[in-house]
């Protein structure tokens, strides 16, 4: 059945030029594209790391270099050539950094646009922003405040330099140099992220937050981030990418590591509105990323993901529940339109007792778009009661996208209990027959009907983050259904 | 010797084949040659290694000298069936029962491809796919050849039995069933193995089945021995056809039923269901793939299965939903129980979806049995043993009763029980 207007609502949508693309122009420091042995000894002398850093790029580099890389998504995109990447681009800075007012104003402006102004952060969020900008911190805020507590929140290649203790003992613990293709290439060539260490029975009293911005033309983005929480401890930590509007596929293989020792809980949210390419399919980011927990006994490590941008997306933010009671989470919001392709679930390797899991995945998939999940559910013999309860739903907008569920549910243990549901269907016409009865006009009950499918993960996310995340779906999909 | 080479010639061919037969066996080889084959990083094959099978070399028998007295053909006791056997891949002809009625055709596969019956000797094209198609193609020998006319109804199912047996013997038997528009047939496919007897039965199955026309699969694994165990069947679909197949793997050493149907006529209608219940060191593998090409088809898709003591089990479940074919309402579900410590399952229930206007659910469980029920039944009277056995009944009585022949339900029951010592 088609509605009046229908055609109208589509083309504004699919029409609607990607928001956030705009390009500052800053002095950057760029190194030659190409992958080799000298860039990486280049990357490490230029944030001037200590040997074992060094040598354990290179190690991960030759690992790289014999690895292939992965076939098995439901995927097709030409591979990027690894030596026309430019792997290192600092933004140059004029001075050092007394304050905020010394922040280059270009870079103001551009945090101005994306609205995410440190001053207002400051003063009406409380939010301590670690702002990166092609790969380097510029601008870190509520320090201080932290440190009080004993929290470090700092840049990796600062975490480097102060806490090498820190970094050197959970490096590479959770993601290893071998893990994956890409997980491989980042610990070549990372060139910056967030370090997080909350110690032992603290309690983050805010939100901890960083944005991500891909801004020169060219340049891979190649974060690492870190967070550990000692014992007991509590944080939230939130992550947002945007990025300009660029013509070449831009590549973005980050590696997330969380460590949550005994009692300890964390939570990590995103919201991804990176470049998804234009209607033609033209452009946009690749973003290959991987993302692991470890917990420990009676901790808990919560992952919420609002994915509505990248070209292609290979993403499986995953728990490795070690310890006892230990608690895993994956909350997911996926959206695709025109030539998007996802790839995206989550991993819960259950080893301890009791240890639980809970996946609730969203897919909405509208334009030409290919939304998949893929989730593995891996329960080892000596997890006994183990539990995971997973849900995997699938919206259809158009009749040219496609969704698929991809589950792999792997039992060794006869107490274990694990559920798995997925559904996939149109968006209903009668919810938007009854809304339509009630003069609500159809993108609004459209707008209602997604977000309340996806209201069980849009929950989970912090307040501030919630909203934004249903600005962006409304901007991805409002109205266009088929 | 490297692992492909030696897998290429690990199974030895007595008789040559013969007549129009040689040219898909050359094509075999030759996909045995170009396919790779299956490792545990293959996809498909990641749950199910091949590796013990690949191990000591196998060959094929040569035609028995008659029926094994120790066998009945008919292995279903009350059923009234039309009857072809087979031991090794060979027709054993004394031991038949074929139908003879206007508009039926039954005979063995070899005899119709003699006659000219089969012009497409490789329909399916499984042998194009899968090393393991290649390696039966092969070495394809004989089996069941079924055409029903149109509008016509088989007043009596066919029971296929394949008797296995031997010392490391390969049996590639092949079927080929036509169901004409509007017809209507029942078969029963049985498969056995002596007690002592080793090696592989692979083998395949293709199916047509016409606009408005029925097919109604009763498939039955019950082997002694250390058998490795192949399966593919192969369907295709017309106009408001139905295909049902209910899949009972009572026993067996090692077994890999890969089921695909497609649907081709729009307001199709598919039946996929089966049960498992290994032991021991058993594995037992169901891969099914549910192809929706066109609108307005249903099909329904139910597995379940109990894990006994060490034994593995992997349920892969695919349903595709072409971009042509709205309005598909496809349901899949898979229920496990893992029963004992050192058993495990890996389930993988798909779903790919190319259509919006589509109805596609699919779950999947893995559990035990439930406490609270168990106690209800203790606390009346009845023993843990027999309380248990009462649950298994009602868990895979579901799978059951939908079958199309009543004795072959009532005899897989009593096989089962007799084998997990409910009785």
């Amino acid at each position: 059945m088609a509605y009046d207007g229908e055609d109208k609502i589509l083309e504004e949508v699919t029409g609607k030029a990607y928001e956030f693309g705009f390009t500052t122009d800053i002095d950057s420091d760029k190194a030659p594209a190409g992958l080799n042995e000298d860039i990486i000894r280049l990357i490490s002398a230029k944030k001037n790391e200590p040997d074992w850093l060094l040598e354990w790029r290179l190690n991960a580099f030759k690992v790289w270099t014999d690895m292939v890389e992965p076939e098995w998504p439901h995927l097709q995109y030409e591979k990027p050539d690894f030596q026309a990447i430019s792997y290192y681009a600092a933004p140059k800075q004029k001075k050092e950094l007394a304050s905020m007012d010394d922040v280059d104003p270009e870079l103001r402006k551009t945090m101005d646009k994306l609205g995410i102004s440190l001053e207002e952060q400051k003063r009406l969020s409380g939010v301590a922003v670690d702002f990166v900008m092609d790969s380097v911190s510029v601008a870190t805020s509520f320090k201080d405040k932290l440190a009080e507590l004993g929290i470090i929140f700092c840049s990796m290649s600062e975490a480097v330099q102060e806490h090498p203790e820190l970094v050197r003992k959970h490096l590479g613990t959770v993601v290893p140099v071998r893990d994956n293709f890409y997980a491989a290439l980042n610990s070549a060539v990372f060139t910056d992220g967030s370090f997080c260490y909350i110690p032992k029975g603290v309690k983050c009293p805010m939100e901890l937050s960083t944005y991500f911005r891909i801004n020169e033309s060219g340049t891979g983005q190649f974060e690492r981030t870190l967070v550990v929480a000692d014992e007991s401890s509590y944080v939230s930590y939130l992550e947002g990418c945007t990025a300009p509007q660029r013509d070449e596929n831009q590549l973005h293989a980050a590696v997330v590591e969380l460590v949550a020792l005994d009692g300890a809980e964390i939570k990590y949210s995103t919201v991804q509105n990176w470049y998804p390419g234009d209607e033609e399919g033209k452009g946009g980011v690749f973003n290959f990323v991987t993302k692991r927990g470890i917990c420990h006994t009676r901790s808990k490590i919560s992952w919420t993901q609002v994915e509505t941008g990248s070209a292609v997306t290979w993403k499986y933010p995953s728990c490795i529940l070690k310890g006892d009671d230990s608690v895993g989470e994956f909350y997911s919001v996926a959206v695709t339109n025109n030539f998007q392709q996802a790839d995206t679930g989550t991993k819960m390797v259950h080893l301890g007792k009791r240890t639980r899991s809970t996946i609730i995945s969203k897919g909405i998939s509208a334009g030409k778009s290919q939304n998949s999940y893929r989730g593995l559910v891996q329960i080892m013999p000596n997890a006994d009661k183990a539990r995971n309860f997973s849900q995997c739903d699938s919206l259809l907008m158009t009749d040219q996208c496609g969704a698929h569920t991809f589950p792999y549910i792997e039992t060794k243990n006869p107490t274990a209990q694990v559920e798995h549901e997925a559904t996939t269907s149109k968006i209903g016409e009668d919810q938007i027959f009854y809304c339509l009865q009630r003069g609500i006009d159809e993108e609004q009950a459209i707008s209602l009907i997604v977000n309340g499918y996806a209201k069980e993960v849009l929950n989970k996310l912090p307040m501030e983050f919630a909203v934004e995340a249903q600005k962006l779906l409304a901007i991805s999909l409002e109205g266009s259904v088929g | 010797m490297s692992q492909s080479s030696a897998a290429q010639d690990f199974v030895a061919n007595v008789q040559a084949p013969q007549g129009a037969v040689a040219s898909l066996a050359q094509e075999g080889q030759e996909g045995m040659g170009a396919l790779p084959v299956p490792t545990r990083k293959s996809e498909r094959w990641k749950y199910s290694p091949i590796t013990a099978m690949l191990a000591r070399p196998l060959r094929t028998a040569t035609a028995p000298e008659g029926w094994p007295g120790d066998v009945e053909p008919n292995p279903v006791p009350g059923l009234d069936a039309y009857r072809i056997v087979l031991v090794n891949g060979h027709v054993v002809p004394e031991a038949c029962d074929l139908p003879v009625a206007d508009g039926v055709v039954c005979m063995p596969w070899c005899q119709a491809v003699e006659e000219g019956h089969l012009a497409d000797l490789d329909w399916s094209g499984y042998h194009r796919r899968e090393w393991v198609g290649a390696v039966h193609a092969a070495h394809a020998q004989d089996g069941m050849f079924l055409h029903v006319a149109q509008g016509v109804t088989l007043d009596r199912p066919v029971l296929v039995h394949h008797h296995t047996t031997g010392d490391q013997v390969a049996a590639c038997p092949r079927h080929r069933i036509v169901v004409e528009d509007q017809a209507h047939a029942e078969v029963v496919l049985w498969h056995s193995a002596s007690n002592g007897a080793t090696g592989m039965v692979n083998g395949v199955l293709e199916a047509c089945v016409g606009a408005g026309a029925r097919l109604g699969l009763d498939k039955v694994q019950h082997e002694e021995g250390e058998v490795f165990h192949l399966a593919h069947e192969h369907v295709t679909q017309g106009k408001d056809s139905t295909f049902r197949i209910h899949s009972m793997t009572v026993k067996g050493h090692w077994v890999r039923n890969e089921l695909n149907a497609v649907q081709e006529g729009q307001g199709a209608h598919t039946i996929m269901h089966g049960a498992y219940l290994p032991k021991d060191r058993e594995h037992v593998d169901n891969h099914t793939t549910m192809d929706h090409t066109v609108p307005n088809c249903t099909s329904s898709e139910l597995y379940k299965g109990i894990l006994y003591d060490r034994s593995t089990g992997v349920f892969n479940g695919k349903v595709f939903v072409r971009q042509e074919a709205q309005l598909t309402n496809a349901y899949q579900q898979n229920a496990n129980i893992v029963a004992d410590a050192g058993a495990s399952i890996n389930a993988k229930p798909e779903l790919e979806i190319y259509a919006d206007d589509v109805k596609c659910s699919h779950g999947c469980t893995v559990g035990q049995f439930d406490e609270e029920a168990l106690f209800y039944l203790k606390s009346r009277g009845i023993g843990d043993k027999a309380a248990r056995a009462l649950m298994v009944q009602a868990f895979i009585g579901d799978v059951l009763e939908g079958m199309g022949q009543e004795e072959v339900a009532q005899e897989v029951e009593t096989l089962l029980a007799d084998r997990h010592g409910w009785s």
